[in-house]
C-alpha cells in the first residue's frame, strides 16, 4: 500500500471515528508541520501554536477532503493559510515583524524532547537551524512561503502558485526575489560558511 | 558585465516544466555567459545552505485527540482487530483475580466437573489435617528409606571388609610358600656351592700332596747322588 492509499485508509477511519488512525495520521505529518512552523514563525512556541490550529483545521475539514488531491498537498495548503492568519495576527499584536535578537538567541533554548540527544550534535543542528531561520526572518512572509514550499516541500511552481491564488510567473518572480535576498544575507553574515 | 537574461534564465532553471530543448539552450548560454553562470551559482550556494536543515522533534502533544474523542462520544479504543483484543489481559487479570478471592474449587470427577465458590473454615481445618497427615506420612516414608539405605550400607560394608580380609589371606599364605621355596632353592644351590668348592678344595690339596712326593723324591734323590 502506498503513502497516499495509506493516508486514505487513515482519513477513512478517522472519519468512522477511529482514533487510533486519527493518532497516526497526525504522527504521519507533525513532524514535516511542525519544521515548517519554526521556519515560517521562527519559534518553537509559535510553530506549536500553527501546528495546533493546522490539525484542528485537518480535523475540522477532514470530511471535505475529497482526495482528488493528495492529502500532503492539502495539509501544507492549510498549513500556509494559517501561517499566514498567524502572522497577521502576531503582526497586530505586535508591532515587531521581524524576530527580535532574543528570540533568535532563545529559540531553541526550551524545545522539549531534545536535551536526552548527544549534547554535541543537539547544539550543533541548533545552531544551523537557528542561522537558517536568522537567513529567512530577512524575507517578507510571501516570499518566505514561496521559498518554504519550493525548497522545503518540493513543489512545483504550478502548485505554490495555486495554493496562494497568484500567477506561476509572479511565483517565479518571489522565487527568485528571495533566493537573491538570501544569497545577500548569507554573504553579509557568512552565517554558514 | 550584467546580462538581460540572466533574470529570465534563473527563473527558468528553477521551474519544474523546463523541456530538454530549453534545458539545453539554457545550458549552452550559460556555458558562454559568466554572469549568468556566476548569479546562479551563487543562488544554489544560497539554495544548498538552506537544504542544510535538519528537523527537530516535535515536542510531546496530545495530538488532538481529546477533542477527537469526546466529538465522536468514543472511549480510548479504536476499530483495529487488535484494540478489539486489548480488553482481553484486563479480562484475564479480573477472572485469575475472582478465582483467587472467592476461592473457587474445580473438580473433575467420573461424573463431570462441579465448580463451588467459598471455603469456610470446616474445609480449612480439613486442609490443615490433610496437609499434616500428609506432612507425617511423607515423614515417615522418608525415614524408612534412610533406614533401609542405612542398612544395605553395612551390609555392603560388611562383605567389603570380608572380601578384603579373604584376599588378604590367600595373599599371605601364597606369599610363605614363595618365600620358602626361595629359600629352599638357596639352600640347595648353597649346598652345591660348597660341594663344589669343597672338591676344588681337595683336588687343590692333592695337587699340593703330589707336589711336595715330587720335591720330597727329588730331594731324597740328590742326597743319594752326593
Amino acid at each position: 500500500m502506498s503513502l497516499i492509499d495509506e493516508d486514505e485508509a487513515l482519513i477513512a477511519a478517522a472519519l468512522n471515528g477511529s482514533a487510533y488512525a486519527w493518532e497516526k495520521l497526525v504522527k504521519r505529518y507533525e513532524g514535516k508541520i511542525y519544521n515548517h512552523g519554526l521556519r515560517l514563525m521562527g519559534d518553537s512556541s509559535d510553530a506549536m501554536d500553527l501546528m495546533q490550529e493546522v490539525f484542528l483545521g485537518v480535523y475540522r475539514n477532514l470530511h471535505r477532503f475529497r482526495g482528488d488531491a493528495k492529502f500532503s498537498s492539502w495539509i501544507f495548503r492549510i498549513a500556509h493559510n494559517k501561517a499566514v492568519d498567524l502572522k497577521r495576527r502576531k503582526r497586530l499584536l505586535s508591532s515587531q515583524t521581524r524576530v527580535s535578537e532574543q528570540e533568535e538567541t532563545d529559540i531553541f533554548a526550551s524545545i522539549p524532547g531534545e536535551s536526552n540527544l548527544e549534547p554535541e550534535k543537539t547544539v550543533g543542528k541548533q545552531q544551523q537551524n537557528r542561522a537558517i531561520i536568522a537567513m529567512l526572518g530577512n524575507l517578507p512572509i510571501e516570499q518566505r512561503l514561496i521559498v518554504e514550499l519550493k525548497v522545503f516541500q518540493a513543489q512545483t511552481f504550478e502548485e505554490i502558485a495555486d495554493m496562494q491564488d497568484i500567477s506561476v510567473n509572479t511565483a517565479k518572480t518571489r522565487f527568485y526575489t528571495a533566493l537573491k535576498k538570501l544569497k545577500v544575507v548569507s554573504e553579509e553574515t557568512h552565517v554558514l560558511s | 558585465m550584467s546580462c538581460p537574461k540572466t533574470e529570465y534564465l534563473i527563473q527558468e532553471y528553477f521551474a519544474d516544466d523546463l523541456t530538454p530543448l530549453a534545458r539545453e539552450k539554457m545550458e549552452s548560454h550559460l556555458h558562454s555567459c559568466e554572469h549568468c553562470t556566476r548569479e546562479l551559482e551563487t543562488l544554489l550556494v544560497a539554495q544548498s545552505n538552506l537544504n542544510q536543515w535538519q528537523d527537530q522533534r516535535v515536542p510531546h502533544w496530545d495530538r488532538g485527540l481529546e477533542l477527537f474523542r469526546r466529538e465522536h462520544r468514543v472511549p480510548n479504543t479504536g476499530n483495529s482487530f487488535w484494540n478489539k483484543l486489548q480488553w482481553l489481559p484486563t479480562a484475564a487479570s479480573l477472572a485469575m483475580l475472582a478465582i483467587l478471592l472467592l476461592n473457587v474449587n474445580i473438580v473433575a470427577s467420573d461424573e463431570g466437573f462441579s465448580i463451588s465458590f467459598g471455603g469456610g473454615n470446616s474445609d480449612a481445618a480439613y486442609l490443615d489435617s490433610r496437609l499434616i497427615t500428609l506432612e507425617q506420612d511423607q515423614q515417615a516414608a522418608m525415614d524408612a528409606l534412610v533406614q533401609r539405605v542405612e542398612d544395605r550400607q553395612d551390609t555392603n560394608n560388611i562383605e567389603l571388609l570380608q572380601a578384603v580380609m579373604d584376599q588378604t589371606q590367600q595373599t599371605t599364605a601364597e606369599n610363605l610358600d614363595r618365600i620358602y621355596a626361595f629359600f629352599e632353592q638357596q639352600r640347595l644351590q648353597d649346598l652345591e656351592d660348597m660341594r663344589v668348592g669343597y672338591q676344588e678344595l681337595v683336588d687343590s690339596d692333592y695337587a699340593t700332596i703330589r707336589s711336595l712326593q715330587q720335591i720330597a723324591q727329588f730331594v731324597s734323590y740328590q742326597g743319594d747322588v752326593r
